[in-house]
């Protein structure tokens, strides 16, 4: 029997193994009788005590006094709702070009959760920018951190390669990447410096993560979902079956976020749509 | 926002989203607490700081634990205001044989637990017995699920000492159940 093993069932059935060290498990319970008993034993126990669920039952009226709380309080879609309104307003001042679809909108916006990408991208960011998230690779070259991710992720990421112009400098720069999991897969985290100032950006495949949520901003035949998280501007968009987070701390939407994408002048007409002042 | 149900896009408001959570804090309020009105006032307390908390800054993970952690916090200053000194949870956890109230009610080999069906009465038995520490780390693992990094951002602790508690706790729980 190996001790090991044993040690690491209660990992296994909590989905805590992964990689090479989940194979490894995994062939010697297949070839060791006793260790595959521990774990037919330790699996029931956790079973047993998932279904003894709930222990207690919840005080009646419990429920009500919550609802009454909630009530209570200014519901907090209304004041988001209120805000909503003024980037929308101000979104028609610059642009005129959207005021039917702005008329048609209900002027109640009701708050609607960030996606789940969305919070992960955000939770990346903030963890990097407290130090708390090495990046894997360092590297100025969009081609290199490009190779770097070949191979590891479930679908192909090519960064751009921006200015094309080589008379044009660039207005930021690459600062590094690593991988990061979500929902059971890999995501992309590259991050840029513009002004001095993060960027990250997180990339997935659609089939794992659609944007949903927040303040929802068509443009360029796009559908960009917009939020602030904790003071982050994030937003998310999916194009050509990969879907997007950019976030970062910069004004309005975040929309100087983009140019690590489009830092070419003629593509800075994009984001006029972003734009609201 | 409360009964009004989901919008159309199938979104569910903050305040309805929080709501499904009643069930669950009560029951980790009441594996801290084990009192029913202090778990009681726990999960209306929690109610009041999410939404005020909420108003300022959205939360950036999973709602569910962002709700477990405000409770968790609501739980640790109370008992540090009574107790007058800092307190951390788990401080309980040596000397287990000592403080141990629990006396089995089924005299059960191992092999023949599971073949009677294990009561939720014993667990529920057996998990009241255990130190706090380790009782938390069951509920917020075996019955809600939580990953072990959700549940070391709920305890504000690494990983590896959730890891660790959540091994121990499990092994004591099954010798308590195996008694
Ligand atoms: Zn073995």
């Amino acid at each position: 029997m190996n001790e090991h093993v044993i040690y690491q069932i209660p990992l296994y059935l909590d989905n805590e193994l992964q990689g090479d060290e989940q194979r490894l498990f995994e062939a010697h319970i297949n070839a060791c009788a006793s260790c595959w008993a521990a774990l037919e034993y330790e699996r029931r126990l956790i079973l047993a005590i998932h279904q003894a669920r709930p222990l207690y039952s919840t005080p009646e009226g419990l429920r009500e006094k919550i609802e009454q709380i909630l009530q209570n309080h200014q519901p907090i879609s209304k004041r988001f709702s209120s805000r909503t309104r003024r980037v929308f307003v101000a979104i028609v001042v610059v642009l005129g070009l959207i005021l039917a679809w702005f008329i048609a909108r209900p002027t109640h916006i009701p708050l609607v959760r960030p996606s789940e990408f969305a919070l992960v991208a955000v939770d990346t960011h903030q963890r990097y920018t407290r130090n708390q998230l090495p990046l894997e690779v360092i590297s100025s070259s969009p081609e290199e951190i490009s190779t770097w991710f070949a191979g590891k992720l479930p679908f192909n990421l090519k960064l751009p390669n921006y200015p094309e112009d080589l008379n044009q400098s660039k207005p930021y720069e690459i600062v590094g990447a690593r991988l990061i999991g979500f929902k059971q897969d890999y995501a992309a985290h590259v991050v840029y410096r513009l002004h001095n100032r993060p960027i990250s950006l997180v990339v997935t495949s659609e089939t794992i993560a659609q944007p949903a949520g927040g303040e929802k901003i068509p443009w360029q035949g796009l559908l960009f979902h917009f939020d602030v998280i904790n003071g982050w501007k994030v937003l998310t968009w999916s194009d050509k079956g990969l879907t997007y987070a950019l976030v970062s701390d910069f004004e309005e939407h975040g929309q100087a976020s983009c140019v690590v994408c489009h830092s070419g002048g003629q593509d800075q007409h994009k984001f006029e749509g972003l734009k609201f002042r | 926002m409360i009964g009004q149900g989901e919008d159309k896009e199938g979104q569910k408001s903050i305040e309805q989203a929080i709501l499904e959570y009643v069930e669950a804090l009560y029951g980790y309020a009441m594996s801290l607490a084990r009192n029913p009105v202090e778990a009681e006032d726990l999960v209306q307390e929690t109610y009041l700081r999410a939404i005020k908390g909420a108003r300022r800054s959205m939360p950036t993970g999973d709602l569910k634990a962002w709700l477990f952690t405000i409770l968790r916090n609501i739980w640790i200053n109370q008992r540090r205001r009574a107790q007058g000194s800092e307190l951390l949870l788990g401080i309980d956890i040596e000397g287990l044989e000592s403080e141990s109230e629990w006396t089995a009610k089924n005299q059960q080999r191992p092999d023949t637990i599971f073949e009677q069906g294990l009561l939720r009465e014993n667990i529920r038995i057996a998990l009241e017995s255990l130190p706090e520490a380790f009782r938390e780390v069951i509920v917020l693992r075996c019955m809600e699920g939580f990953s072990y990094s959700q549940i070391a951002e709920i305890l504000g602790c690494p990983v590896g000492t959730v890891m660790s508690r959540i091994n121990r706790a499990r092994a004591e729980l099954r010798r308590r159940l195996n008694k």
